[in-house]
C-alpha cells in the first residue's frame, strides 16, 4: 500500500512537472517575445530615424543650419535617442560634433583629440563599410553615460565621407529587459554579439561577465553552448545545472534582428516547481488524511466485528463444554455478524435434539446390551461347569471351552447323563453370530436335554432335533452337529456328524486317530434328513478331541488359516493328556496363531477322555 | 561580502591619498631615514611610479607588494600615480615629478635614442607575449597566409614589436591602428589582430571564439625574444638612490612572488581595485592573467627580475635594423645592475 502510495506521488510528480515545463517554457517564451518586441521596436526606431538622418546629410541642397535643425528636432523629438552625432572624415579636419539634451534643453560639443578615430562606433563600419551597432561603451565626450550606439557610414559617389552615431542609453534597454520582472514568469537577460551580459537582474554580472567568461569560471561547458547558440543568433530551450549564477534555471533564448543581440529568460527550476510541489504537498498530506482514516474506519469495524466474534466464541466454548442452553449473543451492528449468530443458533438447536436423541438411542442400546449380557451369563449356564469329573462320573473327565466372538454366540458344547450308563456330548455351531444364533443354539441345548431320555442313539436324537429346527422354520436353522453316546460301561461310542469337522481320538501312545466321516449334511435345512452314525470302541485313555470351525478357521496376520492340519500339528506336540490342559494348550496354540489379526469368531473346545489311568 | 570589500579598499584609498598629501612636503627631502627597515611607509622614501594600464592582474606584483606592506618593510612609500599615456610619462620622468615608470624594452631603448634619458633597473617581463591572431574562417592557416591582410595593431609604441617581427619575416600587411578593443577583429574589420596572450587572446575566447577556430602566431616562439616590460627611472634617480631602487625592484620581486604563491588571494585583490576604478571585471579573465604573467614574469625562480644581455641585445640589434637607431648603448649604461 505504502509503495502504491509513494509510486502514485512519483508518478503525479513527474507528470505534473512535465506539464508545468510546458506551460512555464512557453510563458518565457512569451516574456521573451514581449522584450524583444520592445528591444526590437527602439532599436528598429533609431535605424529608421538613422536612415532618414542620413538623407537629410547628404542632401546638398540644405544649407549646414538647415541640416542642424533637423538633426535638433529629430533628437527633441525622439526621447529614445539619448544623443546623436555627426562626424566628417578624419581627413576633412572637422571634429565630429554631439548634440544632446539636457532637461529638454539642446547642447551641442565638439569632440576633442583624436581618441574617437579608435573608438568602434568610428573604426568599425570605417573599417566595413557597413552600419554597426555597438557593444555597450561609455560616451565621455557626450553625457558621459553608458550607451550603445547604431554608427552609420555616410557615401558620397562610393567613399566613406563620413559617420552618423545615435546613441540608445543603456539604462533604458536594460530597464527594458529586466522590468517589470515577472518573478513567476521568469527573469529576463540581454547577451550582446559578444556573449556579454548586457542587462541581468544580478547588477555585479553586468558588463563584467559575458556566458563565456562565466563558463570558465563555473567550468560549465552548457553556458559556452548557451553563448554560442545566442551569439548565433538561435533559439531554443536549454537547461543549465552547475554553480553559476544560472544554476538549476531554465534558460530560453532568441535572438533581436537588429543588431544580432539576444534576449534570454530564465525561471529557476525551484520556482517552476513550486507549484508542483505545493499540489504534491496538499496531494501527500490528503492521501495521508485518507489513509488514517480509512484505516480507523477499518480498525472501528474490526472491533464492531470481533467484539461479537469473542463473544460468540466464548458462547461456542461453552457449547462445546457441554452447556446446549448457553445464550448466544445476538449482535446487530452487522448483517454479518447476525447471519452468523442466527447460524450459531440453529446449530445449537439442532446439536441439543440431536443429543437428546443420542441419549435416548444411548440408553436403548444400552438396555439392549443389558439384555444381550444377561443372554451371555444365560448362554454361559447353559453350558456344564467345568469339573474334574462332571456329573461325577468316576469313568470320565471333560472339560470345555465356549469362547463367542462377541458377548454371545452361536457355538454349543453340551453333555449329560441319559440313564446311568449312557453319557451323551454334542458340539454345534450355528450359521450366524449374535443373539439369533445364541436363540438357535439354546433351544437345540433345551431340546436335546429334553428329548434325549427317549432316545439313547446319535442319530436318533439329531433327526429329532433336526425335525424340529426344520419344522420351526428360524432365521438361523442352519446347524452344524456331532452328537456322541458312550456307554461308560463298555466304552462303546456311537456318534453322528450333521456337516461338522472330524472328530479326534487322541491315543494313550500320543497318536491320534481322525474321524472325518460326516453321516449327514447340517441340520435344519432339510426335515427328511438320513441320518447315520458309527461306532467306536474307546480305550482307556482315549481322549475325544472336539471343536467348531472357530480353531480350525483361525486367521493368523498373513490371513492363511490355521485348517485341520494346524490343529493335527497342535494335537501332535500336546503333552500328556488331561482334558483341560489339552483344552486350554489348543485354546492358547490358537490364540498365539491368530494374534494381530482382526478376523474373530467363536471358539469351542470340548476334550472328554474316557477311563484314563490317570482319574482317580 | 564584495560590498563590505569595496568600501574597506575604497576607505583605505582615502586613508592613503590623505597621508600622502600630508607626507607630500617631506617627499623631497630624500634623507637617510630609508635604510632604517622598520621605518613605517608615511615615513619612508616616497616613490612615485605610474601604472601602465588599468588594474588588472598583469601589475599583480606591485599591487601585493603595496597590499601586503613588502615596500614599507624596505623603507619605502610607493605612490601609485594617475595613469597616463607612456610618452607623458617619460618626459614626468625627465621632469623629475615622477620616479619610476614601466615601460616595453624596445620603447625604452627607442626613448634613449638620443641620449640616456632612463635607466634599467629591473626587468618584470622575460618573454615576448605579442600574439599575432587569426580566425581560420578568412584563410589564415600560417604567416605566409598574412601576405597583404588587414591587421590591427597598438596605436601605442607596443605596436613596434609586431611591425619588427612582420619586417623582419618579409610579410607585408595593411596596419589599421587600434586602440584596445578586440571588437573590430570581431566584426571581421580586420583579419588579424595583435593580442598578449595573457589578456586580449583570453578576451577572444570569452567573447566566444574557440582556440581551434584560431590560428595564432606566437612571436616568442617564433624566435621574436624581446621581453616586454620593465622598471625604469632617470640615470641620475639611479645614481643618487641605488639602494632605494633596489629595494624597490627586490619588494616588487617579493610582490610577485606573494601573487604567485596566492592566487585565490591576489586576484581578489584585483578584482577589488578593479570594481572600485569602476571597470569591467571578471574573475576567470584575472585568474587566467596570472597564470600567464606567471609564465611570463618567473619562466624559472633564476630569472626573475633581470634583464639578460642577449635579451638587449637582441631588441638593440632588432631597433638598429628596423629602424635606423642612431647610436649604440651599452648594455651596463642601460641596465647598471648588470655591470655589477
Amino acid at each position: 500500500m505504502l509503495i502504491i502510495f509513494i509510486v502514485a506521488i512519483f508518478v503525479t510528480r513527474s507528470i505534473y512537472s512535465k506539464v508545468m515545463l510546458d506551460i512555464q517554457l512557453s510563458n518565457m517564451q512569451h516574456l521573451a517575445h514581449e522584450r524583444i518586441y520592445l528591444i526590437d521596436g527602439i532599436l528598429s526606431k533609431v535605424e529608421a530615424l538613422a536612415k532618414i538622418a542620413r538623407s537629410v546629410a547628404v542632401d546638398h541642397d540644405l544649407s549646414d543650419t538647415e541640416k542642424e535643425i533637423m538633426l535638433r528636432s529629430l533628437l527633441l523629438d525622439n526621447p529614445e535617442v539619448h544623443s546623436l552625432c555627426t562626424a566628417a572624415k578624419a581627413s576633412d579636419g572637422v571634429p565630429p560634433k554631439v548634440m544632446y539634451t539636457i532637461r529638454h534643453r539642446f547642447l551641442q560639443r565638439e569632440i576633442q583629440g583624436q581618441d574617437y578615430l579608435y573608438q568602434d562606433w568610428y573604426q568599425i563600419p570605417h573599417n566595413t563599410g557597413k552600419p554597426y551597432w555597438t557593444e555597450p561603451w561609455i560616451d565621455s565626450q557626450g553625457k558621459g553615460e553608458m550607451v550603445i550606439s547604431y554608427s552609420m557610414p555616410l557615401y558620397q559617389k562610393g567613399d566613406i565621407t563620413g559617420f552618423l552615431r545615435f546613441d540608445i542609453e543603456l539604462k533604458y534597454l536594460q530597464e527594458l529587459t529586466t522590468n517589470p520582472d515577472h518573478f513567476k514568469l521568469g527573469s529576463s537577460f540581454l547577451v550582446s554579439s559578444t556573449g556579454t551580459l548586457v542587462a541581468h537582474r544580478d547588477l555585479d554580472l553586468v558588463m563584467n561577465q559575458s556566458l563565456f567568461s562565466l563558463a570558465q569560471e563555473y567550468n560549465d561547458p552548457l553556458l559556452s553552448s548557451l553563448g554560442e547558440a545566442m551569439i548565433a543568433g538561435e533559439s531554443g530551450y536549454i537547461k543549465i545545472d552547475g554553480k553559476s549564477p544560472f544554476k538549476n534555471s531554465w534558460v530560453y533564448y532568441q535572438n533581436i534582428m537588429s543588431n544580432r543581440w539576444s534576449v534570454g529568460v530564465s525561471i529557476e527550476e525551484s520556482v517552476l516547481m513550486e507549484d508542483v510541489n505545493l499540489i504534491l504537498l496538499i496531494q501527500t498530506f490528503t492521501s495521508i488524511l485518507i489513509f488514517l482514516l480509512v484505516g480507523i474506519a477499518i480498525y472501528a469495524r474490526a472491533l464492531s466485528v470481533s467484539r461479537p466474534l469473542k463473544k460468540l466464541a466464548k458462547a461456542a466454548d461453552r457449547i462445546g463444554a457441554g452447556d446446549f442452553d448457553a445464550e448466544i449473543p445476538l449482535s446487530d451492528k452487522s448483517q454479518e455478524i447476525v447471519t452468523l449468530s442466527l447460524s450459531f443458533s440453529a446449530m445449537q438447536k439442532s446439536l441439543k435434539e440431536y443429543i437428546q436423541n443420542l441419549r435416548i438411542t444411548t440408553e436403548e442400546k444400552n438396555q439392549i446390551r443389558g439384555d444381550v449380557i444377561y443372554a451371555s451369563e444365560i448362554q454361559t449356564k447353559l453350558v456344564p461347569t467345568n469339573v474334574e469329573h462332571p456329573l461325577e462320573i468316576k469313568e470320565l473327565r471333560a472339560y470345555g471351552i465356549l469362547k463367542p466372538a462377541g458377548d454371545i454366540g452361536g457355538d454349543l458344547y453340551d453333555y449329560f447323563m441319559i440313564d446311568d450308563d449312557h453319557f451323551c456330548f454334542v458340539i454345534a455351531d450355528v450359521l450366524g453370530k449374535g443373539i439369533v444364533a445364541a436363540m438357535a443354539m439354546t433351544m437345540v441345548s433345551t431340546l436335546l436335554l429334553s428329548i434325549a431320555p427317549y432316545y439313547k442313539s446319535s442319530k436318533e436324537l439329531l433327526w429329532e432335533l433336526n425335525k424340529f429346527l426344520s419344522r420351526n422354520n428360524i432365521e438361523s436353522n442352519f446347524v452344524t452337529a456331532l452328537l456322541g453316546v458312550i456307554q461308560l460301561s463298555s466304552g462303546r461310542l456311537e456318534y453322528s456328524n450333521c456337516g461338522h469337522l472330524p472328530l479326534y481320538i487322541r491315543k494313550m501312545d500320543r497318536s491320534f486317530v481322525k474321524y472325518g466321516q460326516t453321516h449327514s449334511t447340517a441340520l435344519g435345512v432339510f426335515e427328511n434328513l438320513e441320518i447315520g452314525s458309527d461306532i467306536i470302541q474307546l480305550n482307556t485313555g482315549d481322549e475325544i478331541i472336539l471343536y467348531t470351525d472357530g480353531v480350525t478357521e483361525a486367521m493368523n496376520i498373513e490371513e492363511e488359516f490355521m485348517g485341520l492340519k494346524g490343529l493335527e500339528e497342535i494335537i501332535q506336540g500336546l503333552p500328556m493328556p488331561n482334558p483341560e490342559n489339552t483344552a486350554k494348550s489348543i485354546l492358547n496354540k490358537v490364540q498365539d496363531f491368530a494374534r494381530g489379526s482382526t478376523h474373530k469368531d467363536d471358539i469351542t473346545l470340548l476334550v472328554i477322555d474316557y477311563k484314563h489311568p490317570g482319574i482317580t | 561580502m564584495r560590498p563590505f570589500r569595496l568600501i574597506l579598499v575604497a576607505g583605505i584609498m582615502v586613508l592613503c591619498i590623505v597621508l600622502l598629501s600630508s607626507c607630500k612636503g617631506r617627499s623631497s627631502d630624500r634623507g637617510d631615514g630609508s635604510s632604517d627597515p622598520d621605518i613605517s611607509s608615511r615615513d619612508g622614501f616616497v616613490i612615485r611610479y605610474c601604472p601602465k594600464w588599468q588594474p588588472q592582474a598583469q601589475f599583480a606584483g606591485i599591487y601585493m607588494a603595496i597590499n601586503k606592506g613588502l615596500y614599507a618593510q624596505y623603507g619605502l612609500d610607493v605612490q601609485v600615480q594617475e595613469l597616463m599615456q607612456a610618452s607623458d610619462a617619460i618626459d614626468s620622468v625627465s621632469e623629475g615629478s615622477l620616479d619610476v615608470v614601466p615601460l616595453d624594452l624596445l620603447a625604452a631603448i627607442i626613448a634613449n635614442s638620443e641620449k640616456t634619458r632612463l635607466v634599467n633597473i629591473g626587468q618584470i617581463s622575460q618573454k615576448n607575449t605579442m600574439l599575432l591572431v587569426a580566425k581560420k574562417s578568412k584563410q589564415i592557416n600560417s604567416l605566409a597566409d598574412f601576405e597583404g591582410k588587414r591587421i590591427g595593431i597598438w596605436r601605442s609604441s607596443s605596436n613596434l614589436i609586431t611591425k619588427a617581427f612582420l619586417k623582419e619575416q618579409g610579410i607585408s600587411m595593411q596596419f589599421v591602428t587600434i586602440d584596445w578593443s578586440i571588437n573590430l577583429f570581431l566584426q571581421g574589420g580586420v583579419d588579424v589582430i595583435n593580442a598578449m596572450r595573457y589578456n586580449e587572446y583570453h578576451q577572444m575566447l570569452q567573447a566566444g571564439l574557440k582556440k581551434e577556430e584560431l590560428f595564432i602566431a606566437d612571436l616568442h616562439e617564433l624566435g621574436c625574444r624581446i621581453p616586454d616590460e620593465g622598471l625604469y627611472v632617470k640615470p641620475e634617480f639611479y645614481q643618487e638612490h641605488p639602494k632605494q631602487c633596489k629595494a624597490f625592484m627586490q619588494a616588487t620581486k617579493d610582490g610577485w612572488l606573494y601573487a604567485f604563491s596566492h592566487p585565490e588571494e591576489t586576484v581578489d585583490v584585483v578584482m577589488d581595485l578593479m570594481h572600485a576604478a569602476k571597470i569591467r571585471a571578471n574573475r576567470a579573465h584575472q585568474i587566467w592573467m596570472l597564470n600567464e604573467m606567471k609564465k611570463n614574469v618567473m619562466p624559472s625562480a633564476a630569472e626573475i627580475g633581470i634583464l639578460k644581455k642577449e635579451d638587449y641585445q637582441r631588441a638593440l640589434n632588432l631597433l638598429k635594423a628596423e629602424m635606423d637607431f642612431p647610436r649604440d648603448i651599452a648594455f651596463e649604461e642601460f641596465y647598471p645592475n648588470g655591470a655589477k
